[in-house]
């Protein structure tokens, strides 16, 4: 009777662990894999200074240098810092709304998403982009020998991008390489994501960015990534009135 | 040689990091500082084609001799300083001008700015000086622009000189619908030597503006009470329509408008009342890149097109007087209220379009454009195409070519050029 009980409780223990370890339940699921891959790039919130490099085919370079301030799921500021024919140049995102503040004009414009604050490979997208799983939904998860292949779809028609083809490292859960589609399927750039680097308070990610676009032959891009920590900011930073001043944020 | 080939074999295995250091980032060169200066140099090469028979030629050149070409040259400075210290910020910009041309030279310059920030918490803000306040969402005109100096379309994004001030600022995010709460009360004093520009007489002219951001919609409702202007008050607002077109608009009405008219025979009468005014534009975006503003202005305290004719008809009168008498009595009447009527774009309705192309032919920092500016009353035009560039860290160039048509008792018919040719370098530090 015992051993009837015992074989009985067996078999249940057997089902329970054969359906926790059916192929369905072992699927990985993409949207989840891209949120972490958002949150090893950096904290939702934080504050961060990138530079911009353009680099002409010819090999002359010209420089940006940016802060940026970024709260919850959709606020961000991006400020430039140098060189001084762009010093105070601010741009503005709320979802999908975003301003450039140009001090000569001396008031925040509305701009789309796709209108460029500089010259060069980067846009708008680049410098004010969210989290990615913010922006895009994940349709198609491959897995391949030490990396992900992520397939995403813009959750709306006013991400830059339409598609996106990303390479993810399957242990660091980093980006390695992304391709950037338009709608007609057109590819506009590629990012490569290289020099993994500790930014202190747990955040392992890659320092350097570089881009290069079939639409710019010759030319590369490259964005340097540096003092990225978790910063809680108040949200009326986060507003026409107070971007002329946001360079009182560092 | 074990020594040299491990020196190599070192070398080669250290290439991808010497790779990766050749992008340099030393971000302690942009921490902030208490004390910041910037600003630019710029030089400007003009030519006119001047055109003698245009009633502006005759009202400005009857005292000098027969002209056709003008040369000018000019060079500017501008300088921002910013001091900070807590919650205060002292930020004040100086910009001089000196100008050569075949007629003479001159030169100025002027505090645009001087004015100190008390930030006691974010979103709560007290100014105090000189300020420069740019009201409204039109690119080329602003009719709620009602504390601000004249802008010229040509170059809507020139500084400009601001008004002395107080004012106040209240800002509050909040969550839905309502994103973002703005009030800004604010007194701009008039009297002896204080804002005289603005208007005469010992007034505050207080003023408020209200800013919303709700339906993803910035809205702004502006008033200026009655003082040594007269009361006026209106709306703007801009939204995004898609993912690649702006819409945004402007509203104002001003009471008691007054504004001098001449009549065809010389006779100046002043016209006053209320006025409304208003803007609609567009900012479009293609896919290549193409930047489209489109802006339609009426412009209800301008002047129409018979008193247009009238005063250039006057002018005429006055010039073939001069000419037969050489007394000037009439042409320094038609001086006197020129202010008036020789403004940027000083009739009732305007249409302005700026199409620009952000580097054509994969060229970087290039981007040629054409601003053409209509004047729907009289049928008149200026058309500028332009050439600009920044390639050149710190350096802007930019070429402007202006062909002015339309007939001789029209807006820009009458001015006292046909053609104008702009070279500018700017060099920032």
């Amino acid at each position: 009777m015992r051993q009837h009980r015992r074989s009985t409780r067996s078999g249940i223990l057997a089902a329970v662990l054969l359906v926790l370890v059916s192929p369905a339940t072992l699927a990985i699921d993409g949207d989840d894999i891209l949120r972490q891959v958002d949150r090893k790039l950096n904290p939702e919130s934080y504050e961060m200074y990138r530079k911009l490099i353009n680099i002409e085919p010819d090999g002359r370079k010209k420089e940006f240098v940016m802060f940026s301030a970024k709260k919850g799921r959709d606020k961000m500021i991006a400020l430039f810092l140098d060189p001084p024919s762009e010093k105070g140049r601010a741009t503005l995102r709320l979802g999908d709304n975003m301003w450039l503040y140009i001090p000569g004009v001396g008031k925040p414009l509305r701009i789309t998403s796709l209108q460029s604050v500089v010259g060069g490979v980067f846009n708008n997208a680049d410098i004010l982009g969210l989290d990615y799983s913010v922006e895009y939904r994940v349709e198609k998860l491959e897995q391949k020998p030490g990396e992900y292949l992520l397939d995403l779809k813009a959750r709306t028609a006013s991400v830059a991008y339409d598609r996106l083809i990303m390479r993810v490292d399957a242990q660091a859960l980093v980006p390695i390489e992304i391709d950037a589609y338009a709608a007609s399927g057109l590819l506009i750039k590629t990012l490569r994501f290289k020099d993994i680097k500790d930014f202190g308070g747990g955040l392992r990610r890659p320092a350097t960015m570089e881009t290069d676009s079939p639409l710019y032959k010759g030319y590369k891009s490259v964005m340097l990534y540096a003092k990225i920590k978790a910063r809680n900011f108040p949200d009326e930073v986060f507003t026409l009135d107070y971007l002329p001043r946001s360079g009182e944020l560092r | 040689m074990r020594a040299r080939i491990l020196a190599l074999c070192t070398a080669l295995l250290s290439a991808p990091a010497l790779g990766q250091d050749e992008y340099r980032f030393d971000v302690g060169e942009f921490e902030k500082k208490p004390f910041e200066l910037n600003g630019y140099a710029e030089l400007r090469a003009e030519r006119f084609w001047l055109d003698r028979d245009a009633a502006l030629y005759q009202l400005n050149f009857f005292d000098s001799e027969t002209r056709s070409l003008l040369n000018r040259t000019t060079g500017a400075l501008e300088l921002t300083g910013l001091y900070r210290a807590g919650i205060a910020t002292l930020q004040a910009t100086v910009h001089g001008e000196a100008m050569r041309d075949e007629l003479g030279h001159e030169g100025e310059a002027k505090f645009y700015e001087g004015y100190l920030t008390l930030e006691p918490a974010t979103g709560t803000r007290v100014e105090a000086g000189k300020r420069v306040l740019r009201w409204g969402k039109g690119y080329a005109w602003n009719p709620v622009g009602f504390i601000e100096r004249p802008k010229d379309p040509n170059d809507p994004e020139l500084s400009r000189e601001g008004f002395v001030l107080l004012a106040g600022s209240y800002t509050r995010s909040l969550d839905g619908l309502l994103k973002t709460i703005s009030i800004t009360p604010l007194v701009v004093p008039t009297a002896d030597n204080l804002n005289e520009d603005f208007g005469t007489g010992e007034h505050a002219n207080p003023a408020a503006r209200l800013s919303l951001l709700a339906y993803d919609t910035d809205f702004d409702v502006v008033v200026l009470g009655t003082g040594a202007r007269s009361a006026r008050y209106g709306f703007d607002f801009a939204r995004n329509l898609t993912t690649n077109l702006e819409v945004h608009g402007e509203w104002a009405r001003v009471t008691d408008a007054a504004k001098p008219v001449v009549s065809a025979s010389g006779i100046v009468s002043t016209q006053a009342g209320d006025v409304s005014s208003y803007l609609l534009g567009l900012r479009h975006l293609s896919a290549r890149d193409t930047t489209t503003i489109i802006e339609y202005y009426y412009n209800g305290a301008g002047y129409t097109e018979q008193e247009m004719r009238d005063y250039f008809t006057f002018v005429h009168t006055a010039y073939e007087q001069f000419l037969a008498t050489s007394d000037s009595t009439l042409l320094t009447r038609a001086r006197s209220v020129q202010t008036s009527y020789l403004r940027p774009t000083p009739m009732r309705r305007y249409l302005y379009l700026r199409v620009s192309q952000k580097e054509p032919f994969g060229i970087l920092y290039f981007t040629p454009a054409l601003t053409v500016i209509a004047n729907l009353d009289d049928g008149s035009t200026s058309a500028a195409p332009e050439l600009a560039y920044t390639g050149v860290t710190n350096l802007d160039l930019r070429l402007r070519l202006f062909f002015l048509s339309g007939g001789r008792l029209t807006d820009f018919g009458a001015k006292q050029n046909n053609q104008r040719l702009e070279l500018r370098l700017r060099y920032f530090f």
